[in-house]
Protein backbone atom coordinates (compact mmCIF):
# COMPACT_ATOMS: atom_id res chain seq x y z
CA UNK A 1 0.00 0.00 0.00
CA UNK A 2 2.91 2.42 0.85
CA UNK A 3 6.45 1.94 -0.48
CA UNK A 4 8.99 3.95 0.17
CA UNK A 5 12.59 4.20 -1.48
CA UNK A 6 15.43 5.86 -0.14
CA UNK A 7 14.13 8.43 1.80
CA UNK A 8 16.34 11.32 2.69
CA UNK A 9 15.50 14.62 4.21
CA UNK A 10 18.64 17.39 5.40
CA UNK A 11 17.97 20.52 7.41
CA UNK A 12 20.41 22.36 6.65
CA UNK A 13 24.10 20.62 7.46
CA UNK A 14 21.25 17.92 10.12
CA UNK A 15 20.08 14.73 7.78
CA UNK A 16 17.26 13.80 9.78
CA UNK A 17 15.72 10.87 7.61
CA UNK A 18 18.81 8.78 6.02
CA UNK A 19 17.80 6.59 2.95
CA UNK A 20 14.90 4.76 4.82
CA UNK A 21 13.15 2.43 2.94
CA UNK A 22 9.92 1.37 4.60
CA UNK A 23 6.21 -0.74 2.97
CA UNK A 24 3.19 -1.16 5.03
CA UNK A 25 0.91 -3.67 3.36
CA UNK A 26 -2.87 -3.49 3.19
CA UNK A 27 -4.55 -3.23 7.08
CA UNK A 28 -1.27 -4.07 8.59
CA UNK A 29 -0.85 -2.07 12.29
CA UNK A 30 2.95 -1.04 11.62
CA UNK A 31 5.04 0.54 14.74
CA UNK A 32 7.44 3.09 14.04
CA UNK A 33 9.89 3.50 17.29
CA UNK A 34 13.38 5.09 18.27
CA UNK A 35 14.69 7.90 20.23
CA UNK A 36 13.62 11.41 20.67
CA UNK A 37 15.07 12.93 17.05
CA UNK A 38 14.96 9.99 15.15
CA UNK A 39 13.16 10.97 12.53
CA UNK A 40 9.94 9.63 13.32
CA UNK A 41 8.08 12.95 12.96
CA UNK A 42 9.62 13.88 9.67
CA UNK A 43 9.25 10.98 8.12
CA UNK A 44 5.37 11.29 8.95
CA UNK A 45 5.98 14.64 7.22
CA UNK A 46 7.22 13.24 4.24
CA UNK A 47 4.93 11.39 3.36
CA UNK A 48 1.62 13.24 4.46
CA UNK A 49 3.29 16.35 1.95
CA UNK A 50 4.36 18.91 5.16
CA UNK A 51 7.76 18.45 4.27
CA UNK A 52 9.14 17.70 0.51
CA UNK A 53 11.78 14.70 0.89
CA UNK A 54 15.55 15.92 -0.53
CA UNK A 55 15.90 12.85 -1.99
CA UNK A 56 14.10 9.00 -2.41
CA UNK A 57 10.14 8.45 -3.20
CA UNK A 58 6.85 7.67 -2.09
CA UNK A 59 4.36 5.63 -3.25
CA UNK A 60 0.83 5.19 -2.25
CA UNK A 61 -1.21 2.51 -4.12
CA UNK A 62 1.68 2.08 -6.26
CA UNK A 63 1.19 6.04 -7.26
CA UNK A 64 4.04 8.37 -7.31
CA UNK A 65 3.77 10.98 -4.78
CA UNK A 66 6.65 12.40 -3.69
CA UNK A 67 6.51 16.08 -2.94
CA UNK A 68 2.77 15.92 -3.16
CA UNK A 69 0.93 19.06 -1.70
CA UNK A 70 -0.68 17.75 1.68
CA UNK A 71 -3.90 18.26 0.50
CA UNK A 72 -3.72 16.34 -2.53
CA UNK A 73 -1.93 13.98 -0.10
CA UNK A 74 -4.60 13.75 1.73
CA UNK A 75 -7.70 13.35 -1.07
CA UNK A 76 -5.62 10.08 -2.05
CA UNK A 77 -6.37 8.71 1.29
CA UNK A 78 -3.68 9.58 3.76
CA UNK A 79 -4.20 11.18 7.04
CA UNK A 80 -2.60 12.00 10.38
CA UNK A 81 -3.06 12.68 14.12
CA UNK A 82 -0.81 15.07 15.09
CA UNK A 83 2.14 14.36 18.16
CA UNK A 84 0.89 17.49 19.77
CA UNK A 85 -2.77 17.48 19.75
CA UNK A 86 -3.26 19.87 17.06
CA UNK A 87 -6.99 21.28 17.06
CA UNK A 88 -8.88 24.10 15.72
CA UNK A 89 -9.04 25.08 19.35
CA UNK A 90 -11.99 28.03 18.86
CA UNK A 91 -14.44 25.35 17.30
CA UNK A 92 -16.59 22.99 18.74
CA UNK A 93 -16.00 19.75 18.23
CA UNK A 94 -18.50 18.71 15.85
CA UNK A 95 -16.87 21.51 13.76
CA UNK A 96 -13.22 20.29 13.77
CA UNK A 97 -14.83 16.39 12.87
CA UNK A 98 -16.93 18.74 10.03
CA UNK A 99 -13.93 20.10 8.45
CA UNK A 100 -12.64 16.65 7.22
CA UNK A 101 -15.77 16.38 4.48
CA UNK A 102 -14.18 19.02 3.05
CA UNK A 103 -13.28 17.27 0.11
CA UNK A 104 -16.45 15.20 -0.24
CA UNK A 105 -18.62 17.72 -1.19
CA UNK A 106 -20.50 16.77 -4.59
CA UNK A 107 -23.24 19.69 -5.25
CA UNK A 108 -22.08 22.71 -6.85
CA UNK A 109 -20.25 25.01 -5.68
CA UNK A 110 -23.02 28.06 -6.70
CA UNK A 111 -25.50 25.63 -5.05
CA UNK A 112 -23.86 25.55 -1.95
CA UNK A 113 -23.75 29.35 -1.92
CA UNK A 114 -27.12 29.68 -1.95
CA UNK A 115 -28.56 26.76 0.49
CA UNK A 116 -30.00 24.78 -2.50
CA UNK A 117 -32.20 21.64 -0.76
CA UNK A 118 -29.62 19.60 -2.00
CA UNK A 119 -26.81 20.96 -0.78
CA UNK A 120 -28.45 21.16 2.79
CA UNK A 121 -29.35 17.43 2.30
CA UNK A 122 -25.38 16.45 1.50
CA UNK A 123 -24.72 18.74 4.31
CA UNK A 124 -27.36 17.02 6.64
CA UNK A 125 -25.48 13.37 5.57
CA UNK A 126 -22.09 14.74 6.55
CA UNK A 127 -23.45 16.03 9.70
CA UNK A 128 -24.66 12.34 10.58
CA UNK A 129 -21.66 11.06 9.31
CA UNK A 130 -19.74 13.61 11.69
CA UNK A 131 -21.74 12.14 14.75
CA UNK A 132 -21.13 8.48 13.94
CA UNK A 133 -17.11 9.02 14.37
CA UNK A 134 -17.92 10.53 17.35
CA UNK A 135 -20.13 8.10 18.76
CA UNK A 136 -17.66 5.49 17.47
CA UNK A 137 -14.74 7.22 19.46
CA UNK A 138 -16.44 7.93 22.18
CA UNK A 139 -17.15 11.70 22.06
CA UNK A 140 -20.48 12.53 21.06
CA UNK A 141 -21.30 13.78 24.21
CA UNK A 142 -18.68 16.49 24.08
CA UNK A 143 -19.37 17.48 20.31
CA UNK A 144 -20.88 21.33 21.58
CA UNK A 145 -17.68 21.81 23.83
CA UNK A 146 -15.07 24.16 22.72
CA UNK A 147 -12.01 22.11 21.75
CA UNK A 148 -9.83 24.12 23.68
CA UNK A 149 -11.63 22.66 26.95
CA UNK A 150 -11.07 19.33 26.12
CA UNK A 151 -9.20 17.26 28.65
CA UNK A 152 -5.52 16.65 26.96
CA UNK A 153 -6.88 12.63 26.60
CA UNK A 154 -10.24 13.83 24.37
CA UNK A 155 -8.31 16.40 22.92
CA UNK A 156 -6.09 13.71 21.33
CA UNK A 157 -9.06 11.35 20.78
CA UNK A 158 -10.63 14.17 18.83
CA UNK A 159 -7.25 14.53 16.44
CA UNK A 160 -8.37 11.39 15.74
CA UNK A 161 -11.32 11.61 14.89
CA UNK A 162 -10.38 14.69 12.91
CA UNK A 163 -8.45 12.23 10.76
CA UNK A 164 -10.81 9.99 10.45
CA UNK A 165 -13.26 12.21 9.24
CA UNK A 166 -11.03 12.41 5.53
CA UNK A 167 -11.95 8.51 5.37
CA UNK A 168 -8.50 7.49 5.10
CA UNK A 169 -6.58 4.39 3.91
CA UNK A 170 -3.60 5.25 5.69
CA UNK A 171 -3.74 6.47 8.80
CA UNK A 172 -0.81 7.55 10.67
CA UNK A 173 -0.44 8.43 14.31
CA UNK A 174 2.12 10.20 15.80
CA UNK A 175 2.52 9.49 19.55
CA UNK A 176 -1.23 9.28 20.11
CA UNK A 177 -0.91 8.52 23.69
CA UNK A 178 1.95 10.65 24.71
CA UNK A 179 0.84 12.25 28.16
CA UNK A 180 -2.01 9.97 28.63
CA UNK A 181 -2.97 8.12 32.02
CA UNK A 182 -2.66 4.93 31.65
CA UNK A 183 -6.69 3.75 31.89
CA UNK A 184 -6.72 6.98 28.90
CA UNK A 185 -3.80 4.85 27.08
CA UNK A 186 -6.23 1.99 27.51
CA UNK A 187 -9.01 3.49 26.04
CA UNK A 188 -6.96 4.77 22.87
CA UNK A 189 -5.19 1.18 22.33
CA UNK A 190 -8.86 -0.05 22.27
CA UNK A 191 -10.05 2.24 19.89
CA UNK A 192 -6.95 1.66 17.73
CA UNK A 193 -8.21 -1.75 17.58
CA UNK A 194 -11.34 -0.81 16.36
CA UNK A 195 -10.41 1.62 13.65
CA UNK A 196 -7.97 -1.07 12.42
CA UNK A 197 -10.74 -3.44 12.39
CA UNK A 198 -12.71 -1.34 10.10
CA UNK A 199 -9.96 -1.96 7.43
CA UNK A 200 -7.34 0.76 8.06
CA UNK A 201 -3.63 0.62 7.44
CA UNK A 202 -1.93 2.10 10.20
CA UNK A 203 1.46 3.36 11.71
CA UNK A 204 1.83 4.44 14.54
CA UNK A 205 4.64 6.12 16.12
CA UNK A 206 4.78 5.73 20.22
CA UNK A 207 7.46 5.75 22.70
CA UNK A 208 5.21 3.29 25.43
CA UNK A 209 6.08 -0.08 24.64
CA UNK A 210 2.78 -1.83 25.69
CA UNK A 211 1.42 0.30 23.65
CA UNK A 212 3.49 -0.85 20.43
CA UNK A 213 3.40 -4.47 21.64
CA UNK A 214 -0.34 -4.95 22.26
CA UNK A 215 -1.08 -3.36 18.81
CA UNK A 216 1.25 -4.06 16.38
CA UNK A 217 1.95 -6.86 13.85
CA UNK A 218 5.54 -5.40 12.84
CA UNK A 219 8.08 -2.85 14.19
CA UNK A 220 10.56 -0.47 12.33
CA UNK A 221 13.07 0.99 14.44
CA UNK A 222 14.81 4.08 13.69
CA UNK A 223 17.80 6.02 15.00
CA UNK A 224 19.51 9.25 14.08
CA UNK A 225 17.25 9.43 10.29
CA UNK A 226 18.45 5.62 9.54
CA UNK A 227 16.77 2.38 10.02
CA UNK A 228 18.27 0.38 12.48
CA UNK A 229 16.15 -2.85 12.03
CA UNK A 230 12.44 -4.02 11.23
CA UNK A 231 11.03 -7.42 12.51
CA UNK A 232 8.31 -8.63 15.06
CA UNK A 233 7.90 -7.49 18.04
CA UNK A 234 9.86 -10.25 19.33
CA UNK A 235 12.40 -10.08 17.22
CA UNK A 236 12.97 -6.02 18.15
CA UNK A 237 12.56 -6.55 21.49
CA UNK A 238 15.43 -9.25 21.68
CA UNK A 239 18.08 -7.38 19.27
CA UNK A 240 21.10 -5.83 21.12
CA UNK A 241 20.87 -2.97 18.58
CA UNK A 242 17.85 -1.80 19.65
CA UNK A 243 18.28 -2.06 23.13
CA UNK A 244 21.81 -0.31 22.83
CA UNK A 245 20.07 2.57 21.18
CA UNK A 246 16.96 2.94 22.32
CA UNK A 247 14.90 0.66 25.14
CA UNK A 248 18.14 1.35 27.63
CA UNK A 249 16.76 4.52 27.77
CA UNK A 250 12.63 4.12 27.60
CA UNK A 251 10.86 2.50 30.40
CA UNK A 252 9.60 -0.80 29.65
CA UNK B 1 -20.72 28.45 13.63
CA UNK B 2 -23.88 30.82 13.81
CA UNK B 3 -26.72 29.25 11.85
CA UNK B 4 -27.33 30.35 8.79
CA UNK B 5 -31.24 30.87 9.86
CA UNK B 6 -29.99 33.60 12.75
CA UNK B 7 -27.99 35.49 9.87
CA UNK B 8 -31.03 36.29 7.95
CA UNK B 9 -33.14 37.47 10.56
CA UNK B 10 -30.13 39.29 12.00
CA UNK B 11 -29.82 41.08 9.05
CA UNK B 12 -33.43 41.63 8.18
CA UNK B 13 -33.65 43.42 11.77
CA UNK B 14 -30.70 45.58 10.90
CA UNK B 15 -32.20 46.77 8.12
CA UNK B 16 -35.07 47.61 9.69
CA UNK B 17 -33.39 49.73 12.09
CA UNK B 18 -30.93 51.26 9.24
CA UNK B 19 -33.65 51.85 7.24
CA UNK B 20 -35.85 53.59 10.36
CA UNK B 21 -32.41 56.41 10.64
CA UNK B 22 -33.43 58.78 8.46
CA UNK B 23 -36.96 59.41 10.07
CA UNK B 24 -35.21 60.53 12.86
CA UNK B 25 -31.88 62.03 11.81
CA UNK B 26 -32.35 65.70 9.71
CA UNK B 27 -29.36 66.98 9.74
CA UNK B 28 -27.62 66.67 6.41
CA UNK B 29 -24.08 66.83 7.50
CA UNK B 30 -25.02 64.34 9.80
CA UNK B 31 -26.61 62.50 7.19
CA UNK B 32 -22.96 62.59 5.39
CA UNK B 33 -21.16 61.11 8.12
CA UNK B 34 -23.88 58.15 8.28
CA UNK B 35 -23.27 58.16 4.62
CA UNK B 36 -19.37 57.62 5.32
CA UNK B 37 -20.32 55.38 8.07
CA UNK B 38 -21.56 53.16 5.49
CA UNK B 39 -18.99 53.04 3.34
CA UNK B 40 -16.07 52.21 6.02
CA UNK B 41 -18.10 49.48 7.30
CA UNK B 42 -18.06 48.05 3.52
CA UNK B 43 -14.51 48.84 3.46
CA UNK B 44 -13.73 46.87 7.52
CA UNK B 45 -16.59 43.98 5.92
CA UNK B 46 -13.92 43.41 3.31
CA UNK B 47 -11.11 43.61 6.10
CA UNK B 48 -13.10 40.63 8.30
CA UNK B 49 -13.79 38.48 5.37
CA UNK B 50 -9.79 38.48 4.27
CA UNK B 51 -8.33 38.34 7.73
CA UNK B 52 -10.99 35.02 8.25
CA UNK B 53 -8.87 33.47 5.53
CA UNK B 54 -5.59 34.74 7.90
CA UNK B 55 -4.72 37.94 5.33
CA UNK B 56 -3.93 40.71 6.82
CA UNK B 57 -4.29 43.11 3.65
CA UNK B 58 -2.73 46.70 4.15
CA UNK B 59 -4.19 47.39 0.61
CA UNK B 60 -7.50 47.62 0.68
CA UNK B 61 -7.49 51.24 0.21
CA UNK B 62 -5.92 50.58 -3.08
CA UNK B 63 -8.54 47.93 -4.59
CA UNK B 64 -10.68 50.68 -3.03
CA UNK B 65 -8.93 53.07 -5.44
CA UNK B 66 -8.88 51.27 -8.01
CA UNK B 67 -12.80 50.38 -7.77
CA UNK B 68 -12.90 54.52 -7.64
CA UNK B 69 -10.51 55.48 -10.51
CA UNK B 70 -12.22 52.40 -12.73
CA UNK B 71 -15.94 53.57 -12.08
CA UNK B 72 -15.10 57.25 -12.47
CA UNK B 73 -12.91 56.29 -16.08
CA UNK B 74 -16.03 53.62 -17.12
CA UNK B 75 -18.52 56.65 -16.41
CA UNK B 76 -16.55 59.76 -17.84
CA UNK B 77 -14.54 58.25 -20.73
CA UNK B 78 -17.16 55.38 -21.89
CA UNK B 79 -20.46 57.13 -20.74
CA UNK B 80 -21.62 54.27 -18.55
CA UNK B 81 -24.36 54.69 -16.18
CA UNK B 82 -23.36 53.96 -12.38
CA UNK B 83 -25.53 51.55 -12.54
CA UNK B 84 -23.10 49.63 -14.96
CA UNK B 85 -20.19 51.23 -13.80
CA UNK B 86 -20.18 49.98 -10.36
CA UNK B 87 -20.77 46.42 -11.10
CA UNK B 88 -17.87 46.80 -13.86
CA UNK B 89 -15.49 48.27 -11.45
CA UNK B 90 -16.01 45.42 -8.96
CA UNK B 91 -15.28 42.81 -11.18
CA UNK B 92 -12.82 44.50 -12.78
CA UNK B 93 -11.27 45.28 -9.41
CA UNK B 94 -11.77 42.01 -8.78
CA UNK B 95 -9.72 40.88 -11.54
CA UNK B 96 -6.78 42.82 -10.89
CA UNK B 97 -6.97 41.26 -7.23
CA UNK B 98 -6.36 37.93 -8.95
CA UNK B 99 -3.73 39.00 -11.26
CA UNK B 100 -2.15 40.53 -7.76
CA UNK B 101 -3.16 37.63 -5.50
CA UNK B 102 -1.92 34.80 -7.54
CA UNK B 103 1.72 35.85 -6.39
CA UNK B 104 1.13 37.55 -2.91
CA UNK B 105 -1.15 35.04 -1.12
CA UNK B 106 1.65 32.23 -2.40
CA UNK B 107 3.61 33.49 0.97
CA UNK B 108 0.54 34.53 3.35
CA UNK B 109 2.14 36.03 6.90
CA UNK B 110 3.89 39.03 7.35
CA UNK B 111 5.43 39.11 3.80
CA UNK B 112 2.25 39.84 2.96
CA UNK B 113 1.37 42.07 5.10
CA UNK B 114 4.57 43.66 3.17
CA UNK B 115 4.19 42.86 -0.40
CA UNK B 116 0.12 44.60 0.62
CA UNK B 117 2.16 47.94 1.98
CA UNK B 118 3.85 48.25 -1.05
CA UNK B 119 0.96 47.88 -3.14
CA UNK B 120 -0.65 50.21 -1.56
CA UNK B 121 1.64 52.79 -2.20
CA UNK B 122 2.32 51.53 -5.87
CA UNK B 123 -1.44 52.12 -6.26
CA UNK B 124 -0.93 55.52 -4.97
CA UNK B 125 1.91 56.47 -7.00
CA UNK B 126 0.17 55.10 -10.27
CA UNK B 127 -2.93 56.85 -9.61
CA UNK B 128 -0.81 60.38 -9.06
CA UNK B 129 1.47 59.54 -12.40
CA UNK B 130 -0.09 57.78 -15.26
CA UNK B 131 -2.25 60.19 -16.98
CA UNK B 132 -5.02 58.27 -17.64
CA UNK B 133 -5.68 58.52 -13.88
CA UNK B 134 -5.14 62.84 -14.06
CA UNK B 135 -2.23 62.93 -12.14
CA UNK B 136 -2.09 64.63 -8.22
CA UNK B 137 -5.08 65.93 -9.15
CA UNK B 138 -7.45 63.07 -9.85
CA UNK B 139 -10.57 63.26 -11.74
CA UNK B 140 -13.27 65.90 -11.02
CA UNK B 141 -16.75 66.32 -12.40
CA UNK B 142 -17.67 62.56 -11.82
CA UNK B 143 -20.91 62.28 -12.53
CA UNK B 144 -23.84 61.77 -9.50
CA UNK B 145 -25.51 58.56 -9.46
CA UNK B 146 -27.89 58.09 -12.26
CA UNK B 147 -31.85 58.48 -11.12
CA UNK B 148 -33.46 55.47 -11.93
CA UNK B 149 -36.47 55.61 -13.90
CA UNK B 150 -39.96 53.63 -13.48
CA UNK B 151 -42.01 54.11 -16.44
CA UNK B 152 -45.53 55.50 -15.30
CA UNK B 153 -45.21 55.23 -11.74
CA UNK B 154 -41.95 57.07 -10.86
CA UNK B 155 -38.59 57.63 -10.89
CA UNK B 156 -35.52 57.94 -7.57
CA UNK B 157 -33.03 61.05 -8.12
CA UNK B 158 -29.63 60.45 -5.88
CA UNK B 159 -29.72 63.96 -4.80
CA UNK B 160 -30.81 64.28 -1.85
CA UNK B 161 -28.23 62.73 1.19
CA UNK B 162 -31.22 60.66 2.21
CA UNK B 163 -31.11 58.78 -1.10
CA UNK B 164 -27.81 58.22 -1.14
CA UNK B 165 -28.02 57.01 2.36
CA UNK B 166 -30.57 54.25 1.14
CA UNK B 167 -28.12 53.59 -1.88
CA UNK B 168 -24.91 53.08 0.65
CA UNK B 169 -27.39 50.87 2.93
CA UNK B 170 -28.06 48.95 -0.09
CA UNK B 171 -25.09 48.42 -1.37
CA UNK B 172 -23.98 47.26 2.06
CA UNK B 173 -26.36 44.80 2.38
CA UNK B 174 -25.82 43.83 -0.72
CA UNK B 175 -22.18 43.25 0.32
CA UNK B 176 -22.98 41.24 3.77
CA UNK B 177 -25.50 39.43 2.18
CA UNK B 178 -22.93 38.01 -0.10
CA UNK B 179 -20.60 37.64 2.38
CA UNK B 180 -23.15 35.62 4.53
CA UNK B 181 -23.78 33.64 2.17
CA UNK B 182 -19.99 32.93 1.47
CA UNK B 183 -19.27 32.26 5.45
CA UNK B 184 -22.79 30.11 6.23
CA UNK B 185 -21.36 27.85 3.34
CA UNK B 186 -18.80 25.78 3.24
CA UNK B 187 -16.10 28.31 2.15
CA UNK B 188 -16.80 30.24 5.54
CA UNK B 189 -15.64 27.07 7.07
CA UNK B 190 -12.55 26.36 5.39
CA UNK B 191 -11.39 30.04 5.67
CA UNK B 192 -12.06 30.06 9.04
CA UNK B 193 -9.96 27.11 9.27
CA UNK B 194 -7.44 28.25 7.06
CA UNK B 195 -7.45 31.40 9.47
CA UNK B 196 -7.43 29.25 12.64
CA UNK B 197 -4.16 26.52 11.62
CA UNK B 198 -3.41 26.80 7.90
CA UNK B 199 -1.12 23.36 8.32
CA UNK B 200 -3.87 21.45 10.30
CA UNK B 201 -6.36 22.69 7.38
CA UNK B 202 -4.41 21.62 4.52
CA UNK B 203 -3.94 18.55 6.11
CA UNK B 204 -7.31 18.37 6.34
CA UNK B 205 -7.72 18.09 2.36
CA UNK B 206 -8.17 21.68 2.08
CA UNK B 207 -6.64 23.70 -0.95
CA UNK B 208 -5.40 27.01 1.50
CA UNK B 209 -4.15 29.03 -1.78
CA UNK B 210 -6.95 28.82 -3.31
CA UNK B 211 -9.25 29.77 -0.56
CA UNK B 212 -6.65 32.41 0.62
CA UNK B 213 -6.79 33.46 -3.50
CA UNK B 214 -10.62 33.17 -3.65
CA UNK B 215 -10.74 35.52 0.25
CA UNK B 216 -8.53 38.38 -1.31
CA UNK B 217 -10.53 38.41 -4.91
CA UNK B 218 -14.26 38.70 -3.36
CA UNK B 219 -12.71 40.97 -0.37
CA UNK B 220 -10.84 43.62 -3.17
CA UNK B 221 -14.17 43.26 -4.95
CA UNK B 222 -16.08 44.24 -2.05
CA UNK B 223 -13.59 47.10 -1.88
CA UNK B 224 -14.08 48.22 -5.28
CA UNK B 225 -17.78 48.20 -4.72
CA UNK B 226 -17.38 50.77 -2.35
CA UNK B 227 -14.76 52.85 -4.43
CA UNK B 228 -17.42 52.56 -7.14
CA UNK B 229 -19.54 54.83 -4.82
CA UNK B 230 -17.63 57.27 -3.31
CA UNK B 231 -16.49 58.16 -6.82
CA UNK B 232 -19.77 59.37 -7.89
CA UNK B 233 -21.06 60.71 -4.30
CA UNK B 234 -18.21 62.88 -4.13
CA UNK B 235 -17.89 63.55 -7.73
CA UNK B 236 -14.12 64.16 -7.43
CA UNK B 237 -11.29 61.47 -6.16
CA UNK B 238 -7.39 62.30 -6.19
CA UNK B 239 -4.32 59.94 -5.11
CA UNK B 240 -3.89 60.34 -1.78
CA UNK B 241 -7.26 59.59 -0.68
CA UNK B 242 -6.40 55.66 -0.69
CA UNK B 243 -3.22 55.42 0.55
CA UNK B 244 -1.96 52.88 3.61
CA UNK B 245 -2.96 55.14 6.57
CA UNK B 246 -6.57 55.05 4.55
CA UNK B 247 -6.56 50.83 5.05
CA UNK B 248 -4.91 51.72 9.15
CA UNK B 249 -7.86 52.83 9.84
CA UNK B 250 -10.01 50.63 7.94
CA UNK B 251 -8.37 47.66 10.54
CA UNK B 252 -9.29 50.39 13.35
CA UNK B 253 -13.03 50.34 12.47
CA UNK B 254 -13.51 46.40 12.05
CA UNK B 255 -11.04 45.74 15.28
CA UNK B 256 -12.74 47.95 17.45
CA UNK B 257 -16.33 46.96 16.73
CA UNK B 258 -14.81 43.27 16.87
CA UNK B 259 -13.64 41.28 14.01
CA UNK B 260 -15.85 38.48 14.97
CA UNK B 261 -19.00 39.94 13.92
CA UNK B 262 -18.99 40.33 10.31
CA UNK B 263 -21.19 42.37 9.90
CA UNK B 264 -22.19 44.31 13.12
CA UNK B 265 -18.38 44.88 14.30
CA UNK B 266 -18.21 47.06 10.89
CA UNK B 267 -21.05 49.35 11.58
CA UNK B 268 -20.34 49.78 15.18
CA UNK B 269 -16.76 50.15 14.62
CA UNK B 270 -16.99 52.90 11.98
CA UNK B 271 -19.87 54.76 13.68
CA UNK B 272 -17.76 55.44 16.51
CA UNK B 273 -15.10 56.44 14.70
CA UNK B 274 -16.63 58.98 12.77
CA UNK B 275 -18.29 60.51 15.07
CA UNK B 276 -16.60 60.23 18.38
CA UNK B 277 -14.37 62.79 16.40
CA UNK B 278 -17.21 65.10 15.46
CA UNK B 279 -18.90 65.18 19.22
CA UNK B 280 -15.07 65.57 20.65
CA UNK B 281 -14.58 68.89 18.12
CA UNK B 282 -14.96 71.14 21.33
CA UNK B 283 -11.27 70.15 21.49
CA UNK B 284 -10.03 69.81 17.92
CA UNK B 285 -6.49 69.86 18.94
CA UNK B 286 -6.45 66.79 20.95
CA UNK B 287 -9.14 65.13 19.31
CA UNK B 288 -6.41 62.29 17.61
CA UNK B 289 -4.95 61.91 21.45
CA UNK B 290 -8.33 61.16 22.73
CA UNK B 291 -9.19 58.96 19.99
CA UNK B 292 -6.10 57.39 20.08
CA UNK B 293 -6.31 57.02 23.43
CA UNK B 294 -9.53 55.47 23.47
CA UNK B 295 -8.31 52.69 21.43
CA UNK B 296 -5.27 52.45 23.12
CA UNK B 297 -7.67 50.95 25.97
CA UNK B 298 -9.53 49.04 23.79
CA UNK B 299 -6.77 46.71 22.76
CA UNK B 300 -5.95 46.46 26.31
CA UNK B 301 -9.05 45.89 27.71
CA UNK B 302 -11.44 44.36 25.05
CA UNK B 303 -9.10 42.66 22.33
CA UNK B 304 -11.99 41.10 20.75
CA UNK B 305 -13.59 44.31 20.53
CA UNK B 306 -17.03 46.36 21.72
CA UNK B 307 -19.90 43.83 20.77
CA UNK B 308 -17.43 41.15 22.56
CA UNK B 309 -19.02 42.71 25.48
CA UNK B 310 -22.24 41.48 24.57
CA UNK B 311 -21.38 37.84 23.95
CA UNK B 312 -19.25 37.46 27.40
CA UNK B 313 -22.17 37.13 29.49
CA UNK B 314 -23.52 34.34 27.28
CA UNK B 315 -21.89 31.04 28.34
CA UNK B 316 -19.49 29.56 25.92
CA UNK B 317 -20.68 32.61 23.98
CA UNK B 318 -18.03 31.89 20.60
CA UNK B 319 -18.20 35.33 18.36
CA UNK B 320 -16.99 33.28 15.54
CA UNK B 321 -18.30 31.88 12.42
N1 LIG C 1 11.50 21.78 10.57
C1 LIG C 1 12.71 21.40 11.04
N2 LIG C 1 13.79 22.17 10.84
C2 LIG C 1 15.01 21.79 11.29
N3 LIG C 1 15.24 20.66 11.95
C3 LIG C 1 14.20 19.83 12.19
C4 LIG C 1 12.89 20.16 11.75
N4 LIG C 1 12.03 19.17 12.12
C5 LIG C 1 12.80 18.28 12.77
N5 LIG C 1 14.09 18.66 12.82
C6 LIG C 1 15.21 17.90 13.39
O1 LIG C 1 15.19 16.65 12.80
C7 LIG C 1 15.49 15.64 13.74
C8 LIG C 1 14.36 14.63 13.77
O2 LIG C 1 13.23 15.20 14.39
P1 LIG C 1 11.84 14.45 14.53
O3 LIG C 1 11.48 13.87 13.23
O4 LIG C 1 10.88 15.38 15.14
O5 LIG C 1 12.21 13.31 15.57
P2 LIG C 1 11.25 12.34 16.36
O6 LIG C 1 9.83 12.59 15.94
O7 LIG C 1 11.74 10.99 16.01
O8 LIG C 1 11.47 12.63 17.80
C9 LIG C 1 15.69 16.33 15.07
O9 LIG C 1 17.07 16.49 15.28
C10 LIG C 1 15.03 17.66 14.88
O10 LIG C 1 15.67 18.65 15.64
MG1 LIG D 1 8.24 13.21 17.00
Amino acid sequence: MLKVNKLTKHFGGLVAVNEVDLHIDSSEIVGLIGPNGAGKSTLFNLINGFLKPTSGEVFFEGMDITGFKAHDVSHLGIDQSFQASTLFQRLSVLDNVFIGYHMRYKTKYWKRLLRTPSALKEERAFRKDALEILTFMGLQKLRDEQAENLSHGHQKILGVCMALATKPKLLLLDEPVAGMSPTETETMIELIRKIQEKGLTIVVVEHDMKVIMSLCDRIVVLNYGRKLMEGSPNEVLKSDEVIEAYLGKAEI
Amino acid sequence: MTSPYKRIIGLTVLTFILAMVPLIVKSPYYMHLLIMVGMNAMLAMTFILMLRAGLISLGIAAFWGIGAYVSALLALRLDLSFWMAMPLSAIITGAVALCIGCVLVKNPGFGFIIETVVLGEIAVLAFAHLPLFGGYKGIVSIPPVDPIHIPFLFSIEFVSKTASYYLILFLFLLVAIGYSAFYSAWTGRAWLAIGLNPRLAESKGVNIYRYRLLAFVVGSAGAGLAGSFYAHYYGAIAPTTFNVFKTIYIHIFAILGGVGFPVLGPIIGAFIMILVPEVLRVAKEIEPIITGLLLILLVLFLPQGLLSLLSRRKKNARPVG
